[in-house]
């Protein structure tokens, strides 16, 4: 019951969050000089009534703290507008987020199947040769550029034709068997996952063993090991069930990275992904799109950040009992 | 021992980083250029298809040789994919493609000589403002239906005529502010009828025919609802066309396919119904270098090439499985232009400090600054030396373009003594100022993002400063850019590009007419008053209006060339190249004639897969 | 303090290499006017896309000779298509070193016109061949690295000045103030970073200087990163707050701003230090990744990120590979500052969450 509480009262936390995001955002895109409807004006063939009749659409005629309004009532409602280009944003979004949501999944899961082990190795052998070179390899993971990674691996895509060059689906996808279609996606998604996985790795690796050096440094560790208890109970027992728990929270914050590292490659790979299609819509200034898809990436972010927070709860009994 | 090892490893790596930069300089040979023999790309366009009627079906007959059924042929677009599959509601080039590919029009364009020919319509014949439409018999909808002229009058009086969608249609064919006529003769005759001699119209007959049975109740919902019908969240299903495809699936941001329409009125000379292709892909992809990607990577049949990719597949081709096409320069204009607006904005300011007014409405000084452009180098730095200068204000490929107009190179000189003569000067560190002791110095804008025309920017920054002008190269948003062309109206010199047609110079009043809302050189908002034309401002008026009414080629001609003339002398706009349009398509692929006017695939049903392959 | 982080760093084989690395590149870009041997504008047309130039020591006859090298000269291939490139062996131009070429201003003061290497007026010395423009690629690199390497500490300095204030007063005064406070911060920071980057820089206003937008972006980079960092400071100062040494001064009477920043802030002082040199790299790389995009600096200025932008084509990486440069060094510049800032948190802050 206490833990529905928590959990009730970490969700109406966040409502304000949104409301401060959105207003933050909105503004910002309204204060750009930019007109959204520049592209139809350039059109030779589009007539002054029609570019009339989308700015009224937008609003675009009434002052901005009317726009917001406006914006925010039709977005609790989940009418999200149209894009400059008369699509429903809702139709857009919908056809993006999962496709970001799967490549972030997939990047997740293999750093923490690599990067925890590694990091528990690390701080095993600290200050030997391994504890050195994994600093050393880790920060090169974090030292490339990752546009200039994918645009690398682009090429070597395309030398040896292993793999696709980017896109997330082959031609005849929707003809596929079921195992025919996870192979095909998986052989799409491998270099974007590769370039991801690459980069967010060294950080995780990094706090786990951290976390873990902190741990066998503890009292308590030190008590056991005075007791008598093999190395590898208290490691593996004892030590590292409380190195990880901080780690949960990290979920989050490494969600967040990859959201924002994922635009760039993305971008790189042609995925039809929502990083992607906020650069598109930021670089024509597609008011409705941009405010959405930012909107949406905020409420992954904040909502990431509650299932972390609620997995530290099941797993963490001190945390309920603050 | 560690620091001698070390010491021996760091004097190698000198020594071997010196031997990498230092050379011996032995001649190179020159290797007897890699007998490349062009292929041969050069090919007999078929006979024009013929009308052929069987068990009174009057079927179009392709003359091309007969080939195999089957296959698919992938192509691309660049940019976002389709916004809408309904195509009285596309707004740009991908929607437009896509729908031509489902919808045919009454008429269409000869894609070898530019004449227009009947597609949908059987025949048609022109009788000053009357344009009477003989239909073909028996054709059916994807769906079965028969295509009749209660079909075209519908989708010319309750969607075009009635400004239903997009309007630009409607908008063009506005003639002293009345609409053309439609009525229905017979079951398979139509009439149209426009208020004056209008030749334009001719050419907007190739608009798309709709479904009635499926349109009509959409536009009976009203704009709003039109708006979103057939959008791309349709159930491909529900599409029911007369082109020789229908959509299959689309997958955002991936691809559109398309499945061969089983009813299309066009047959091979065994009497097959065509087209060949069972399917026909478009990959959605982000840029040009992603399609060549695609293509290298054989995920792509069919590409267009720039600058040095063209290099590479043209080395490439000899040892691959694909054929490159040059199909001449291509159709638009890319331009530099000033701001010759002398008007006040609503605050009383004016648009271009009157300074400069002076320098860009003096006809010398802009022909300084083009004498001042080396067009040549452009072609050769930023185009891979795969354009052509351009001097003209039609395209080089238009069938309107006036030959007299001779094009010049760079010449300095006779761009100081054009300065000279309106009491320009230069100081003794070369510097520019002109008789009232102002330093010239002005801003030049382009889009950023489009590496092209940054080069561009780049060189005619440094052509310009040859002439001791100081210019503050600024490359800006698009969408910046284009509120500051259409609405602020505050820039100095700014460089752009133009789409345009061939085949209509009609198409560009929106530029060339005063009060077009693309007459950027001389920008008049809705507000502004037009009673400060150039002399030549008001004659490009007038031949405007005139070259539109005029119907005999000839005729227009004359008119038309004038308008070039005087751009080409005014120089409202400075016109830099055209690049070379590359086409590159997989040998497997048969019946493939490119042409400038149709591109690779105008006669995509008569395109077959080679089962045997290769050449 | 400083003693023991130059120990450790000398110690560690990697983090001096590093360190001597980071020494030269910016030793190069200070004197970048005098080492380059043309202006970040030079620009010869008819050079575009050459390749780097080659030198020659040894001469046609076998002899050895002073380091010279040719002018390339281009052909239109029209069977091919292609330009081809060539030497203009017509005519030898010798390397000198400390010759009069292009005149800048040393330091941004002194006009001088010499530079550490050149060659004579009608011959062309490309280390790393030129770009599209027939600009030369390594003067280049060097003008863009003044401002690709700098942008990073210019935004740090924007940065943290907000960030330890903000946070200080969030975590001193607490309550009400405090929640406000970091509410906002948060939601901040729930805006995924580069979304927010590239909106920001996409609405800069059009028709700025170079320098005007070089600023922008320091600032827009700095708009970034503070939330977060006034969270981590936020959390300190509460630790701190309640000290007796905070309280002896506040018994005194001292202001509470003076409180704030005389004693609770040096208390983070090792975090700062920290936390700075580990996130110089990420603003590194946030700028050429904007710029990559367009959205950063743009031309007629360099910065390794629009440099790169040339690198995306295909034919570029097949048939240029000089231009792929500017990658490298990103990488290489990122790497010795990540290789340095693991090496100072070791030493001042041992068991810091930093990464």
């Amino acid at each position: 019951m206490q833990i529905l509480l928590y959990i009730l009262k970490r969700i109406l936390q966040t409502i304000p969050l949104l409301i401060i995001v959105s207003i933050v955002s909105f503004f910002i895109i309204r204060l750009s000089p930019v007109d959204p409807l520049a592209e139809l004006r350039l059109n030779p063939s589009v007539s002054k009534e029609t570019l009339q009749r989308e700015t009224e659409r937008l609003g675009l005629d009434k002052p901005i703290i009317v726009q917001y309004g406006k914006w925010a009532k039709s977005f609790i409602k989940g009418d999200l507008g149209v894009t400059s280009n008369g699509e429903l944003v809702s139709a857009k979004l919908k056809e993006r987020i999962p496709n970001t949501l799967l490549l972030t999944a997939i990047v997740i899961f293999l750093t923490w199947v690599v990067g925890v082990p590694l990091g528990v190795a690390a701080a095993l052998n600290w200050k030997t040769p391994f504890d050195r070179m994994m600093t050393v390899l880790t920060s090169i993971g974090m030292a490339i550029p990752s546009f200039f990674f994918a645009v690398l691996l682009l090429i070597f895509a395309v030398k040896t034709g292993w793999f696709p060059v980017g896109g997330l689906t082959c031609t005849n996808f929707s003809e596929l068997s079921l195992g025919g279609k996870i192979l095909d996606l998986t052989h799409h998604l491998f270099l974007p996952v590769v370039v991801l996985f690459t980069i967010s790795l060294a950080g995780l690796q990094r706090q786990m063993r951290a976390n873990l050096l902190d741990v066998l440094d503890s009292d308590y560790v030190k008590f056991a090991r005075a007791k008598g208890l093999s190395e590898f109970k208290v490691v593996y027992k004892h030590a590292l069930r409380n190195a990880i728990n901080p780690m949960i929270t990290l979920l989050g914050f490494e969600f967040a990275g990859l959201l924002s590292g994922a635009a760039l490659t993305e971008y790189v790979f042609q995925y039809p992904g929502l990083g992607r299609l906020i650069l598109e819509a930021v670089l024509k200034s597609d008011i409705n799109l941009v405010m959405a898809s930012l909107m949406m990436g905020a409420i992954m972010l904040v909502l990431g950040n509650l299932i972390a927070d609620i997995l530290l709860i099941i797993t963490d009994p001190r945390i309920r009992d603050k | 021992m560690k620091r001698i090892i070390f010491g021996f490893i760091i004097l190698f790596l000198i020594i071997w980083g010196l031997k990498s930069c230092l050379h011996a300089d032995v001649p190179d040979i020159d290797i007897a250029a890699e007998a490349i023999t062009d292929t041969d790309t050069q090919f007999t366009p078929p006979p024009p298809q013929k009308n052929v009627t069987i068990d009174g079906v009057d079927y179009l007959q392709s003359q091309a040789p007969v080939g195999q059924f089957g296959g698919t042929l992938v192509a691309s677009t660049i940019g976002e994919g389709p916004k809408t599959f309904n195509p009285f509601n596309s707004r740009d080039n991908i929607s437009s493609l896509m729908a031509d590919v489902m919808y045919d029009g009454l008429l269409t364009t000869n894609p070898y000589t530019g004449e227009v020919i009947p597609k949908l319509a059987k025949s048609f014949e022109v009788n000053g403002t009357e344009y009477l439409i003989k239909l073909r018999r028996g054709l059916k909808w994807s769906d079965g239906k028969p295509i009749t002229a209660d079909d075209v009058v519908f989708s010319w009086q309750d969607i075009v005529f009635a400004g239903v969608g997009n309007t630009s249609v409607r908008d063009s064919i506005v003639i002293d502010g009345k609409l053309p006529t439609v009525e229905k003769i017979d079951d398979y005759t139509v009439k149209f009828t426009t208020p004056k001699p209008f030749a334009p119209f001719l050419r907007m007959l190739s608009n798309p025919i709709a479904p009635k049975h499926i349109f009509e109740p959409a536009v009976k919902k009203g704009n709003a609802y039109f708006d979103t019908f057939l959008s791309t969240n349709a159930d491909p299903k529900t599409f029911v066309t007369s082109g020789a495809f229908r959509i299959q699936e689309y997958i955002p941001a991936q691809r559109v396919t398309f499945v061969r329409n089983p009813n299309y009125y066009v047959i091979n000379t065994n009497d097959e119904k065509l087209p060949y292709l069972d399917r026909l892909v478009y990959l959605i992809v982000g840029d040009l270098n992603n399609e060549v990607l695609k293509f290298e990577a054989k995920e792509l049949d069919i590409i267009g090439l720039q600058g040095a990719n063209v290099a590479r597949f043209k080395t490439l081709e000899p040892h691959s499985d694909f054929t490159v096409y040059n199909l001449g320069p291509n159709t638009g204009t890319m331009y530099l232009t000033m701001n010759l607006n002398n008007r006040k904005n609503e605050n009383g300011k004016f648009y271009v400090e009157p300074k400069k007014q002076v320098w860009f409405r003096n006809k010398n000084f802009r022909t300084a600054v083009d004498y001042a452009i080396d067009r040549e180098n452009m072609v050769f730095n930023i185009a891979n030396g795969l354009g052509e200068p351009l001097f003209t204000a039609e395209s080089l490929n238009s069938i309107f373009l006036n030959k007299n107009l001779k094009p010049y190179p760079k010449d300095l000189n006779k761009a100081r003594e054009l300065l000279q003569k309106e009491g320009f000067y230069w100081d003794k560190r070369g510097r520019l100022f002109d008789k009232y002791n102002n330093r010239v110095e002005f801003d030049l804008y382009t889009n950023a993002g489009n590496t092209e025309r940054e080069a561009i920017g780049v060189m005619v920054k440094q052509d310009l400063e040859d002439l001791g002008m100081k210019v503050n190269f600024k490359p800006v948003e698009f969408n910046s850019l284009v509120n500051k062309l259409a609405n602020t109206l505050d820039w100095d010199m700014v460089i752009m590009g133009l789409t345009g047609s061939p085949l209509e110079p009609n198409s560009g009043k929106n530029v060339w007419h005063s009060r077009g809302t693309l007459h950027m050189f001389n920008q008049r908002l809705e507000k502004d008053k037009n009673d400060d034309l150039f002399v030549w401002e008001k004659r490009l008026d007038e031949i405007y209006d005139k070259g539109a009414l005029a119907i005999d080629f000839d005729e227009r001609k004359k008119y038309y060339d004038e308008y070039q003339q005087i751009a080409y002398e005014e120089k409202p706009f400075i016109y830099i190249y055209s690049p070379i349009v590359i086409t590159a398509i997989r040998n497997k692929y048969k019946n493939v004639f490119p042409t400038t006017l149709g591109g690779a695939t105008h006669n995509i049903e008569e395109i077959y897969i080679d089962k045997e392959g290769g050449k | 303090m400083w003693k023991d982080v130059l120990k450790q760093v000398v110690k560690d084989k990697f983090a001096l290499a590093a360190l001597i690395l980071l020494g030269v590149i910016y030793f190069m870009l200070l004197f970048a006017d005098f080492i380059a041997p043309y202006t970040k504008d030079f620009s010869d047309r008819s050079m575009a896309y050459v390749p780097p130039s080659k030198i020659f020591v040894i001469d046609e006859n076998g002899h050895l000779s002073r380091p010279y090298t040719y002018n390339y000269k281009r052909e239109f291939d029209p069977v091919n298509l292609r330009i081809k490139y060539k030497f203009d062996r017509s005519q030898k131009h010798y390397i000198k070193f400390f010759a009069k070429g292009e005149s800048y201003k040393f330091l941004g003061l002194i006009p001088m016109k010499r530079h550490l290497v050149t060659t004579d007026r009608d011959g062309r010395l490309f280390l790393l061949g030129t770009d599209i423009n027939g600009r030369d690629v390594f003067s280049r690199l060097l003008f863009g690295g003044r401002i690709s390497m700098t942008i990073g500490f210019l935004a740090l300095f924007v940065l943290f000045p907000i960030g330890l204030l903000y946070g200080g007063i969030a975590g001193y005064f607490g309550g009400k103030t405090d929640m406000l406070m970091m509410r906002f911060a948060e939601a901040i920071m729930c805006i995924p970073s580069f979304y927010l980057l590239i909106i920001l820089a996409s609405i800069l206003p059009s028709g700025m200087t170079s320098i005007q937008r070089f600023m922008l972006i320091v600032i827009i980079l700095a708009l970034i990163g503070w939330a977060g960092f006034a969270r981590v400071v936020r959390g300190m100062v509460l630790s701190v707050k309640n000290q007796e040494y905070v309280q002896a001064a506040r018994s005194i009477g001292a202001s509470r701003l003076g409180i704030i920043i005389k004693h609770i802030l040096p208390q983070t002082t090792s975090y700062v230090i920290v936390a700075m040199t580990l996130s110089v790299p990420g603003y590194i790389l946030s700028e050429s990744g904007l710029s990559f995009l367009g959205l950063g600096i743009q031309q007629p200025d360099a910065s390794w990120g629009n440099m790169l932008k040339e690198a995306q084509e295909y034919t570029n990486i097949l048939y240029r590979p000089w231009l792929l440069t500017p990658g490298f060094l990103i990488f290489v510049a990122v790497l010795s500052f990540n290789l340095i800032g693991d090496t100072i948190r070791d030493v001042l802050d041992p068991k810091s969450k930093v990464r």
